[in-house]
């Protein structure tokens, strides 16, 4: 069930969003066009296009013409123009997307299945030197940042053991085809999704071990003690499932920030996905398109958001009855 | 208060390795104009020499010795760190501390504005911000500006000290002694650390104002009302010394993503280019990584600031668990 309060937060972030990207452009002093575009971009334009830009956003008349125009572009999924790719950033976003999707959704499968295993073994052995050493690997691993952990993995089996690839989705005009394809863009996937994965098993791995810690003293353990079940029975179908329950919200909280997720993975690989555009679009300073990204961004956190409500009330009866 | 948490915290396992981690971090970050054997920003003719007594790991494509940027760099990212946490706790007790104690509209407001902040990405707003947000601060401003930062940072060890004892101590009186004898570095990074607190007190301030509607209720306070205690006495006696262990949490987490935040912007060129930190320096070494310098480049930073981030971690996750009742008795309590 999503309660009115939830339908309001949310509607009021997109604003914010929405407004933040309209006004902070238009409130800098000087030209609103050098805003928008960056002073880079300004110096190759020519007075034609400066002018057609500038009746396109609006640019002469007052700040309210001006939203008002900025939300009708913006309902019609126009989202501005990329300058430095010479095409509009919708365009550009949705040529980037799929790669994104297979690096994240790869390692939000793997980071969250092995989270919640190691976190169901590692609170079955509360207090042993198994679980002490787990749980101090992950909280010193979850120390590591991102970036330094796929510089890391870089070096070593890039640049020191030269096995795997250093950059790129793919080997770029090499015309392989059919299997040779797949193995390819295996290869150039292995080492971001490792990076990323390691990333993010520390927060799934502790949210499963404190559930399960709590869950083993229930009284319905206990039962299934006295019943004669295997351990290996409580231990995942009693225990486990239960214990599962934090990590599917954390894992829609990571859905939705799958390009912040992938930002700086994506940029220390050159993975072409959404973080490395959004990289590009920042050196570059292209900035309608770093704004495209936010916004999108945003509607993905939403979405993800309201579908793990929903989820989440479904797969555990006690939420909605609570509300 | 019921547990002694600095107790428990200094005999957990992680808790000691964790602050014997950060202590020598900040020894380097004190120390660094006598360790470093040069400037770190200045630029000489002798660029990618190996490690010599002259550069003990060498010079990178700028000729800057790479040593004396890394022993700075760990003044940029502490001191980051603590105002960032400094000002988001501070932020997150008024506000959350607030909101709960006054209620009615203003605590519908405020939750409003919590709940909105954290569903949007932080780190996309941050580049927003930073893009858009460098102003060119006039000289009197920064100095007004230094001394409120200041000012928040004493403040702040104060409380931290008082509520974590010599815990508290023997990392915020280096920490201020830091703040003070680099105030240089404190005005460059003032800016940034502004827009970082600007993201990083709404997950606090949520907490502080569900620990304080909580308090609010126990049967002492009460008892203290019908005694006629008033509400700055309820708030002075009752509410603020139960609330310092989760500020205290609040603050190192709050630590702990604005060292890797500031590392993260700088990695990807957002930052004032004259203040020396780790994050620059592996985003300047990643540039030259086909050529072998990236063993005295590229490690070096990196590994100090995971080291940073692993210490404060540690800390955090002590803390934590001897916080959560549910937890305790645990492995890191017991051993």
């Amino acid at each position: 069930m999503l309660t009115r309060l939830n339908l309001i937060t949310y509607a009021t972030a997109l604003v914010v969003i929405v407004s933040l990207n309209f006004l902070l452009p238009r409130l800098m002093p000087g030209d609103p066009l050098m805003a928008i575009f960056g002073d880079v971009a300004l110096v190759h334009m020519s007075p034609q296009l400066q002018e057609s830009l500038t009746e396109r956003f609006s640019l002469d008349q007052t700040l309210g013409q001006q939203f008002i125009a900025y939300w009708a572009a913006l309902l019609q999924g126009d989202l501005g123009y990329s300058y430095y790719y010479n095409a509009s950033v919708t365009k550009v976003i949705c040529g980037r997307l799929h790669w994104t999707l297979l690096l994240a959704g790869l390692s939000l499968l793997l980071s969250t299945i092995l989270g919640i295993v190691l976190g169901i073994e590692s609170g079955w052995r509360r207090g042993s030197k198994v679980d002490g050493s787990i749980l101090t690997g992950m909280v010193a691993l979850s120390g590591f940042p991102d970036f330094w952990l796929g510089l890391l993995l870089l070096l070593l089996f890039g640049v020191h053991i030269q096995i795997l690839p250093l950059y790129g989705a793919e080997s770029i005009y090499s015309g392989l085809t059919g299997f040779v394809h797949l193995l390819d863009i295996g290869k150039h996937l292995l080492l971001p999704l490792i990076a990323l994965t390691l990333a993010r098993l520390t927060g799934g791995y502790l949210l499963t071990r404190n559930a399960m810690v709590g869950v083993l003293k229930e009284p319905y353990i206990l039962v299934a003690r006295a019943k004669g079940l295997t351990p290996g029975t409580i231990k995942y179908h009693h225990a486990g499932r239960n214990s599962m329950l934090p990590v599917m919200t954390l894992t829609g909280i990571w859905i939705g920030r799958m390009v912040t997720g992938v930002l700086f993975i994506e940029t220390v690989f050159a993975y072409p996905g959404i973080g490395f555009l959004t990289y590009e679009a920042l050196t570059y300073r292209d900035y309608p398109l770093l704004q495209g990204v936010l916004l999108m961004t945003t509607a993905c956190v939403l979405a993800a958001n309201f579908i793990v409500d929903i989820l989440c009330s479904r797969m555990d009866p006690r939420l909605s009855h609570a509300r | 208060m019921l547990v002694d948490h600095q107790r428990e915290m200094a005999r957990s396992r992680s808790g000691q390795v964790g602050i014997a981690l950060l202590l020598i971090i900040l020894l380097l970050a004190i120390l660094a104009p006598v360790l470093a054997t040069q400037h770190p920003l200045t630029q000489t003719a002798d660029s990618f020499r190996g490690p010599s007594w002259k550069h003990p790991l060498g010079t990178n494509h700028a000729g800057q010795d790479i040593w004396s940027q890394l022993v700075f760099g760990a003044r940029t990212s502490l001191l980051t760190g603590f105002m960032v946490a400094g000002i988001s706790t501070a932020l997150s007790a008024v506000i959350g501390g607030s909101a709960a104690l006054i209620g009615g509209v203003y605590e519908r407001i405020i939750t409003l504005i919590v709940d909105t902040f954290i569903v949007i990405p932080m780190i996309l707003m941050l580049i927003l911000f930073s893009i858009y947000i460098n102003p060119t601060l006039d000289s009197s401003i920064l100095v007004f500006i230094n001394i409120l930062i200041l000012f928040i940072i004493i403040l702040l060890s104060f409380y931290m000290i008082l509520y974590m004892g010599w815990i508290g101590f023997i990392i915020f009186i280096p920490i201020v002694f830091l703040a003070f004898i680099s105030r240089k570095l404190l005005s460059d990074i003032s800016i940034i650390s502004f827009i970082i607190s600007f993201v990083c007190w709404q997950g606090g301030a949520r907490i502080v104002r569900a620990q304080t509607l909580s308090l609010k209720e126990r049967p002492y306070v009460s008892a203290a009302r019908k005694f006629g205690a008033g509400t700055g006495y309820i708030l002075r006696r009752h509410i603020l010394p139960e609330l310092g262990p989760i500020l205290a949490a609040e603050f190192i987490s709050c630590v702990r993503r604005a060292v890797f935040l500031q590392a993260g912007l700088a990695f990807l060129g957002i930052g004032d280019p004259g203040v020396v930190s780790w994050g620059s320096m592996i985003s300047d070494a990643r540039d030259w990584i086909f050529m072998d310098v990236w063993k005295t480049w590229l490690v070096p930073p990196g590994t100090a600031l995971s080291a940073t981030i692993v210490a404060v971690t540690l800390i955090g996750h002590s803390l934590e668990s001897v916080l959560d009742p549910r937890l305790r008795d645990d492995f890191y309590a017991s051993h």
